[in-house]
C-alpha cells in the first residue's frame, strides 16, 4: 500500500476521528438550538443539518461549522471503514457488527429522510374534494395551459428556480421565463405613485396583468413559527419572437392572470406549492369534541370520503387524533380544525424512509444482546474451565 | 488498497449524488378541472339559497366609503383578498367558472384609456385610440354614479368592464371569460351594475 493510501486509510478508520465528529457533533447541537431562538425549527434544520457548511451567527460574527450532511458523512464513513478494516467477519464479533450496521442504517434514514421526506397539509372544507396537498412554506410558479375545456396541462416551476433568477426553459412552455425580481417576503399595496417607499419605488413595474396597479413592498424574512413569508416575483416571459411583456406574480394577489399566446390560453399564478395525489379525500363532515360542561377538547375528527379514478377504493374513513390514515405511502394525522366553518386541516406526510430508524434500532438491539450474550457465554465456559481443577 | 478506496470513494459520492437530488425541479402534470374551493363554500351560503333572480342581501365593501351592491344569485361568491373588494365566480356552461373582480383605486388610475389598454393588453388585443375608445365605452347613468362599461374579445377570450368614479377613487368591475359565454351572462352583469350604490343610497 502506498503512504497517501496508507493515510487515507488510518484517517479513515482513526477512533479519533470518531471522537472529534462526535465533540462537533455536541457544538452543532450547542449552536443550533441558540439559533432557533431567531431561525427557527425549520430553517435551523435546513441550515444546519441538511448542509455540508453551517454558519453561525453570534451577533455580528459569522462561524463556520461542519454541517449536519458533513458529520453525519464523515461518521459514515469512518464508521463503513472501521467496519471492514478492524472488524473481522467471524461469529464472535456478529453481535458488534451487527450494531454497527443498524447504527449505518439510521445515519443513512436520517440521510434519506431529510432528502425524501414530504410534509405538506391539506385544507379541506366540508362537502370539498382534494387530490392534492400544499406546502407549508414553499411555493411555486404555475404556469398553466387553460386551452382544453376538461383538463389543464401545469408546469410548476419551484420558487427557489425563480429565487435563482434563472432564465427557464421547458418543452412544454412556448416561451421562457425570465425573473426580472423575486422577494422572498413582501407585502403589496394599491400603487399611489407620491406615497411609494424607496423599496417599493425600486421593484420593476409589470407590463402585464394587474401588476402596473400595485405596490410590493419587500420585507425581511420572518422564521417565526405562526408566520409565513409570502413572496413576490416579477417575471418576463419571452417568446420566439420577443418578449410578451413582465407580469407581477404573488399569492397575495389571490387571483391568477390569464394570457394568450400561440393560439392557446395560459394562467400565471404564484402559489403554494402542491403535490398531486393519484386519489381523492372529501370532507363528509368535522366533529369537535369538549368535555361536558368545559371547553376542553375532548376530540377532534374529520370524516372522509376516500375515492381513486378506477374505483378501485370507494370508502369512508374517518380520522382523528392518534388515528391517522395511511393510504398510498402517505399518512394524513388530523392537525387542524375550524369547525365553525366546517374545515379540516391534514398534515399529509410521505416518508419513503420510515421504516429504516425501525430496522436500525431492531439490529442495534439484537447486535447488543447478541454480543453481550456470546459474552456471556465466553464467560460462563471461562469460569467452568477455571473452576475445574478445584472440583477435581 | 482496493479495499480502502472503493467504499470511501462509494460512500463519498453517495452522499454527494444524493445531496444533489435536493434541487427542486420543474415539474409537469395534467389535472381536471378543479371548482375554486371557496366557491363551493358559497354555494352552502344564504345567497345560494335564495330565490333565482338577485340575492337579496347587500355586499358592503371593506372600507369606509366604498360602493355596495348586490350579486346574481347565480354568481358564487369567492374569498376576499387584499386586492379586491370583492370576487366572485360565474358559472358558465361547460367551463371553468369565468372571474369578476371589484377592485377600488385611488385617483383615476391613469385615466380611462390607460384602463381600457390595459384589460385589452390582458388578453393580447392591441392598444386603442382616442377615437376607437369613443365608440368602445357606453356609459351609464345610475345612483348618482356614472359607469363607463366597455366589452371588448380577442375570439376566445371576452372582458365586460366598468369604470365608476367614485369619492376621488376609481372603481372596477370586470368579467373575464370565454367570449361566447360572456356574452350570454352581459344581460346578468348589466343588471348588476345597476345595483351598485354608494352606501347612503336606500
Amino acid at each position: 500500500m502506498n503512504p497517501v493510501a496508507r493515510s487515507v486509510r488510518d484517517f479513515c478508520v482513526s477512533l479519533r476521528l470518531t471522537v472529534v465528529l462526535l465533540a462537533l457533533s455536541l457544538i452543532l447541537v450547542f449552536a443550533s438550538t441558540l439559533a432557533q431562538v431567531d431561525l427557527g425549527i425549520y430553517t435551523v434544520q435546513e441550515e444546519f443539518y441538511r448542509s455540508f457548511v453551517a454558519i453561525w451567527h453570534v451577533g455580528n460574527i459569522f462561524i463556520p461549522l461542519p454541517g449536519g450532511y458533513l458529520i453525519g458523512g464523515l461518521l459514515l464513513i469512518n464508521l463503513l471503514s472501521a467496519h471492514i478494516y478492524r472488524l473481522k467477519l467471524e461469529w464472535r464479533k456478529a453481535g458488534i457488527q451487527l450494531t454497527h450496521s443498524g447504527l449505518i442504517v439510521l445515519l443513512l434514514g436520517e440521510l434519506f429522510t431529510g432528502l425524501w421526506q414530504e410534509d405538506f397539509q391539506m385544507t379541506i372544507s366540508e362537502g370539498d374534494t382534494k387530490n392534492y396537498s400544499e406546502s407549508f412554506r414553499l411555493y411555486e410558479l404555475a404556469v398553466i395551459d387553460t386551452t382544453d375545456p376538461k383538463m389543464d396541462e401545469v408546469v410548476a416551476i419551484p420558487d427557489a428556480k425563480l429565487a435563482k433568477a434563472a432564465l427557464i426553459q421547458h418543452p412544454k412552455l412556448p416561451f421562457r421565463v425570465a425573473t426580472k425580481a423575486y422577494f422572498p417576503n413582501t407585502t403589496l399595496a394599491r400603487r399611489d405613485a407620491a406615497a411609494l417607499s424607496p423599496a417599493a419605488a425600486a421593484v420593476p413595474v409589470a407590463t402585464q396583468g394587474i401588476g402596473g396597479s400595485v405596490a410590493v413592498t419587500p420585507l425581511p424574512l420572518t422564521y417565526k413559527m405562526n408566520e409565513i413569508n409570502v413572496p413576490s416575483a416579477v417575471v418576463e416571459l419571452i417568446g420566439a419572437e420577443g418578449s410578451l411583456g413582465s407580469w407581477l406574480v404573488s399569492p397575495h394577489l389571490g387571483a391568477p392572470q390569464t394570457l394568450s399566446h400561440a393560439g392557446r390560453t395560459w394562467r400565471l399564478e404564484l402559489r403554494i406549492a402542491r403535490a398531486y395525489k393519484p386519489f381523492s379525500l372529501q370532507l363528509l363532515k368535522v366533529t369537535h369534541d369538549i368535555y361536558v360542561g368545559t371547553d376542553l377538547p375532548k376530540n377532534f375528527s374529520s370524516r372522509i370520503k376516500l375515492t381513486t379514478p378506477d374505483g378501485r377504493d370507494d370508502r369512508e374513513v374517518l380520522i382523528y387524533m392518534n388515528n391517522p390514515l395511511r393510504y398510498g405511502g402517505y399518512t394524513f394525522y388530523q392537525y387542524q380544525m375550524d369547525s365553525s366553518r366546517g374545515q379540516t386541516g391534514l398534515q399529509v406526510v410521505r416518508n419513503p424512509s420510515w421504516l429504516l430508524p425501525y430496522i436500525a434500532c431492531i439490529m442495534m438491539t439484537f447486535g447488543l444482546l447478541l454480543q453481550f450474550g456470546l459474552s456471556l457465554r465466553a464467560f460462563i465456559a471461562k469460569r467452568r474451565t477455571t473452576a475445574k481443577p478445584a472440583v477435581v | 488498497m482496493r479495499f480502502t478506496i472503493l467504499p470511501l470513494a462509494v460512500t463519498t459520492a453517495l452522499c454527494f449524488t444524493i445531496s444533489g437530488c435536493r434541487d427542486p425541479e420543474v415539474t409537469t402534470y395534467r389535472v381536471a378541472k378543479e371548482t375554486p374551493p371557496a366557491a363551493s363554500a358559497a354555494a352552502k351560503g344564504p345567497a345560494a339559497a335564495g330565490p333565482a333572480t338577485m340575492a337579496n342581501t347587500p355586499v358592503p365593501t371593506a372600507d369606509g366609503e366604498s360602493l355596495t351592491w348586490t350579486a346574481p344569485a347565480h354568481w358564487q361568491a369567492k374569498a376576499a383578498t387584499a386586492m379586491r373588494k370583492g370576487s366572485y365566480a360565474v358559472p358558465i356552461d361547460g367551463g371553468p367558472p369565468a372571474d369578476l373582480s371589484i377592485t377600488a383605486f385611488p385617483g383615476d388610475v391613469g385615466g380611462e384609456r390607460a384602463n381600457v389598454n390595459r384589460w385589452r393588453g390582458q388578453i393580447q388585443l392591441s392598444p386603442a385610440s382616442d377615437a376607437d375608445l369613443a365608440t368602445a365605452i357606453t356609459r351609464i347613468e345610475n345612483s348618482g354614479l356614472t359607469f363607463a362599461v366597455v366589452d371588448f374579445a380577442n375570439g376566445q377570450q371576452r372582458v365586460l368592464g366598468a369604470m365608476i368614479p367614485f369619492r376621488g377613487s376609481t372603481w372596477f368591475v370586470k368579467l373575464t371569460g370565454p367570449t361566447t359565454e360572456l356574452a350570454k351572462e352581459k344581460p346578468a352583469f348589466l343588471a348588476f351594475l345597476k345595483t351598485v350604490k354608494p352606501p347612503s343610497t336606500p
